[in-house]
């Protein structure tokens, strides 16, 4: 029940968080977006038990996908392949830091939110360079990549703390799985 | 219990798979959709920001109003706050006369859209317009401002369409810059910063800073001819042509009302 409700919450925060990021006003100095999606997407993954996690990360996919999706004359840019792919993967490897560390931590939501981003940002960028030619990697490029993962890395605990308010249920142990779910062992610690 | 779990599993790998080989057709129709229930969300958010953004101008306002009245104690601090009202008002009118007088006087049908936001997106510009289908939008459509070209519309859901802008790599124009023979491609960089780059000119073409830059209009194209695209910042001889950094005539980071081309008059 508890897991029904916490996957349910964070559906919903999917497209909330990608509406509210188009509506957050760039980062000076050189207008760098911050991103929402990464963050609860990460909050998902390390919470959750891992097939509802796998739903969560299908449905990230799916959101995100449709966000990046250019279609232009009826040419597709990116279609949903790189994100399905990307964020499974992103959820088996959190899912093992999950079982590892007996839970959710906000340290590694910090960390693997900054990782998840950096690796989405950079991800398209190398996507964008093998369909388009060229690579263009300068200052603008690195900042373009490098400063939402800062942003992320900031964020995370915030809107850890914010869930962790939002569900309270969720801190409290056991998802049956062996899992000791939202830990507060990372707030104490 | 473990069956359940293998028939959940098995639905995750057909529902990736299926959404993989979605075609550009399903997966348009699935990204209008999309925006179709995003577009609450965003009207919403848009009017929470713009309350804002309101709020923190009455502030600067009356921050100004108080070191007015520092400098200048003699004069009455109720006319001068009323002054000010009447100031912000005639600017509000006068945009709105320009705006309304743009329309009239342009010799494109146009459809006046409401920008509800900038999309986070790292490598690619654009923006979201409260105007779609139900308006008669239909994606290819070019979209303006009273002081030049803003991008093209891509996705369009019923009430709401994607804006891709002419500083996205992507969106290429056709233009010819004014007073010379020279016509070139522009397209915005990678990581957009807000810059053109009008390629594909003369080697020995002879740009000055501050020459104006027009949309060509290619037979074919999306952009119809003689819109104001930029103005030339520098130019330079590359290996093979000559490329020209465009400043955009349209203020791109600052767009509220923007105008959606419908054909001409």
């Amino acid at each position: 029940m508890r897991t029904t409700l916490l996957f349910i919450l964070l559906l919903i925060l999917l497209p909330v968080s990608i509406a509210v990021q188009d509506l957050l006003p760039p980062l000076p100095p050189m207008q760098e977006r911050i991103f929402l999606l990464p963050v609860v997407f990460c909050f998902g993954a390390l919470a959750l038990p891992l097939l509802p996690a796998l739903f969560f990360a299908l449905a990230a996919a799916l959101i995100q996908g449709m966000a990046l999706l250019q279609i232009q004359s009826g040419q597709i840019e990116f279609g949903l392949t790189g994100p399905i792919i990307f964020f499974l993967g992103w959820t088996v490897a959190l899912q093992m830091l999950s079982e590892a560390t007996h839970g959710l931590r906000w340290e590694f939501h910090a960390i693997g939110s900054a990782l998840v981003t950096l690796s989405l940002v950079a991800g398209e960028f190398l996507i964008l360079c093998a369909k388009r030619g060229g690579f263009p990697f300068d200052l603008m490029v690195i900042f373009r990549i490098a400063m939402p993962s800062a942003a992320a890395l900031l964020i995370a605990p915030l809107i850890y703390l914010l869930l962790i308010a939002l569900v309270p249920y969720a801190s409290e142990p056991a998802y049956g799985q062996g899992r000791s779910g939202l830990g507060t062992s990372g707030l104490e610690g | 219990m473990k069956y359940l779990q293998l028939a959940a599993l098995v639905l995750l790998i057909v529902a990736a798979v299926m959404l993989s080989m979605l075609g550009s057709r399903s997966l348009s129709h699935l990204q209008s959709g999309f925006l179709g229930f995003l577009s609450p969300l965003s009207r919403s958010g848009s009017a929470v920001k713009s309350s804002i953004g309101s709020l923190g101008k009455d502030l600067m306002t009356l921050d100004q109003l108080q070191s007015e009245y520092d400098r200048l104690l003699a004069e009455n601090k109720k006319l001068r706050t009323e002054n000010n009202g009447l100031r912000d008002l005639q600017k509000d009118n006068d945009h709105l006369r320009n705006v309304l007088g743009y329309r009239e006087r342009s010799s494109f049908r146009l459809i006046p859209a409401i920008v509800l936001s900038h999309d986070a997106e790292a490598w690619w510009s654009t923006i979201k317009i409260n105007r779609g289908s139900k308006d008669g939008i239909t994606p290819d459509m070019p979209v303006i401002t009273d002081r030049g070209l803003v991008g093209k519309t891509t996705t369009v859901s019923d009430d709401m369409a994607e804006v891709v802008l002419i500083t996205d790599e992507s969106c290429k124009v056709a233009a010819n810059v004014e007073g010379t023979k020279e016509q070139g491609i522009s397209a915005g960089a990678r990581a957009p910063e807000g810059e053109l780059q009008l390629a594909f000119l003369s080697k020995l073409a002879d740009l000055q800073p501050g020459q104006k830059v027009y949309t060509a209009g290619v037979s074919g194209g999306v952009f119809p001819s003689g819109i104001a695209l930029g103005t030339v910042k520098n130019f330079h001889a590359r290996e093979l042509d000559g490329e020209a950094i465009l400043e955009p005539a349209a203020d791109l980071g600052n767009l509220d009302d923007v105008f959606v081309v419908t054909g001409a008059k």
